[in-house]
């Protein structure tokens, strides 16, 4: 990386607010349901899988990021649907309709960019871009988190 | 098309007569003569540039008349017609990038060198590209599009591999795979939790291994080099289920089976 300097802020908390919000939203999980013991691999592995992406969204910064707050959101409703609004069409007027300038290949792959960032249903392309890049520094970063964990709890 | 260029150029030279000067005033003919100048040195250097520049005079519907093109050259920003345009690219301009734009050139045609000495004006001019028009709709399209191949530029540092691919699109996919490829690791590493602990218990035992963690390359800033931590993990994990079996195949890297190289490049990064 020549400029790591961006005009556009994607700075990302360090290692270690990732780790203490993981552990303790981890630690949260055990005290949640004393009853109902789960048994199945497949809801463990959803309620990590969970607490991991929200635990992330917190350290990432809650309200800051579009991306983040949608995910907390989405986590905050049981059914876990993703309720996605229909895209502001402020910006297409009849006056833009006359030539196709949107890049239909480009658009096509911002179409599935949005499905996979959160949030990204409601965002323009251009702030679409920037969650992106928050959200794969915060991605990535959750990602070394958990394999540390990972390791440090494997047996040796 | 060189040849053609290169005549109408020659053409653009002999052309200027002395009633032609006189329309022109003062000012324009040091123009012209900047004209003449900029055009017969640089002939040979800047040939594609001036006939990119030139040739996109002929699409402009002003006049078909050679000497009155290059008046419409000099002059261009005299006209009614520019005006007006010039001043609804003002009131958009100045809501947009303002540094932007003030580092380009003056005048709205895109003959940028010969006009880069026209006095300017209050508000910011923006560089008319090649066929490009210059209304106000395409210019704010170009502006936006511009915005969004930046941050496109800004996420291609961050997302590896992206250099090798170019275009907007590929740089999309790659992007775009990143995004799945970080997902899925999530999902594995959660996957690898709930087996190493089956009963979800986390508790101060995990927030004292968070000490460890310290100790542990959780500072490191370089990204994770599966081949040396997961060496010692496959062994480890314990196959309970047909679901598992396929994640414990592959010891050295644990994502080959979901692509070739680019995908292990992101794992094994310095």
């Amino acid at each position: 990386m020549a400029f790591a300097e961006n005009h556009i802020n994607t700075d990302v908390p360090e290692k270690d607010v990732f780790a203490l919000h993981f552990l303790q939203t981890l630690s949260n999980l055990s005290t949640q349901n004393p009853f109902s013991s789960p048994d199945k691999k497949s809801d463990r592995v959803k309620k990590i899988k969970k607490a991991a992406y929200v635990s992330m969204a917190r350290a990432a910064g809650c309200t800051d990021r579009l991306w983040s707050r949608a995910l907390l959101q989405r986590a905050a409703k049981r059914n876990n649907k993703i309720v996605r609004f229909p895209r502001r069409r402020k910006r297409v007027t009849w006056l833009r309709r006359r030539s196709n300038r949107r890049d239909p290949v480009e658009e096509a792959a911002a179409e599935r960019l949005r499905n996979l960032v959160p949030g990204g249903g409601e965002m323009k392309t251009s702030k679409l871009m920037e969650e992106t890049a928050h959200y794969i520094k915060c991605l990535s970063m959750q990602v070394k988190v958990m394999q540390c964990l990972v390791d440090g709890l494997s047996p040796k | 098309m060189d040849l053609t260029g290169l005549k109408w150029l020659q053409q653009q030279q002999q052309m200027v007569s002395p009633e032609f000067l006189q329309m022109l005033g003062s000012d324009g003919r040091e123009e012209l003569r900047r004209v003449e100048t900029y055009l017969g040195k640089n002939i040979f250097d800047t040939i594609d540039g001036c006939i990119s520049r030139t040739s996109s005079f002929q699409t402009e519907p002003v006049k078909n008349n050679e000497e009155n093109r290059a008046v419409a050259l000099l002059n261009k920003r005299k006209s009614e017609g520019k005006t007006e345009t010039r001043e609804k690219k003002k009131k958009k301009i100045k809501a947009e990038d303002e540094t932007e734009s003030s580092m380009k050139g003056k005048s709205n045609m895109s003959n940028t060198e010969t006009s880069s000495d026209i006095h300017k004006q209050d508000y910011i001019h923006v560089r008319a590209r090649r066929g490009e028009a210059t209304d106000r709709h395409s210019l704010a399209e170009r502006a936006r599009r511009e915005k969004i191949s930046k941050k496109m530029k800004c996420l291609q540092d961050i997302v590896p591999g992206c250099n090798k691919v170019t275009g907007k699109a590929g740089m999309l996919d790659e992007i775009i795979n990143y995004v799945q490829s970080l997902q899925q690791q999530v999902e594995f590493l959660s996957m690898k939790l709930s087996v190493l602990n089956p009963q979800l218990e986390f508790h101060i035992n995990e927030l004292s291994m968070m000490a460890d963690l310290r100790s542990f390359p959780l500072h490191q800033q370089g990204s994770l080099d599966y081949s040396v931590m997961n060496s010692n993990q496959t062994t480890s994990l314990v196959v309970k289920n047909d679901a598992f079996s396929s994640w414990d195949i592959h010891s050295q890297c644990p994502y080959n089976n979901l692509r070739t190289d680019p995908v292990s490049n992101f794992f094994s990064l310095k």
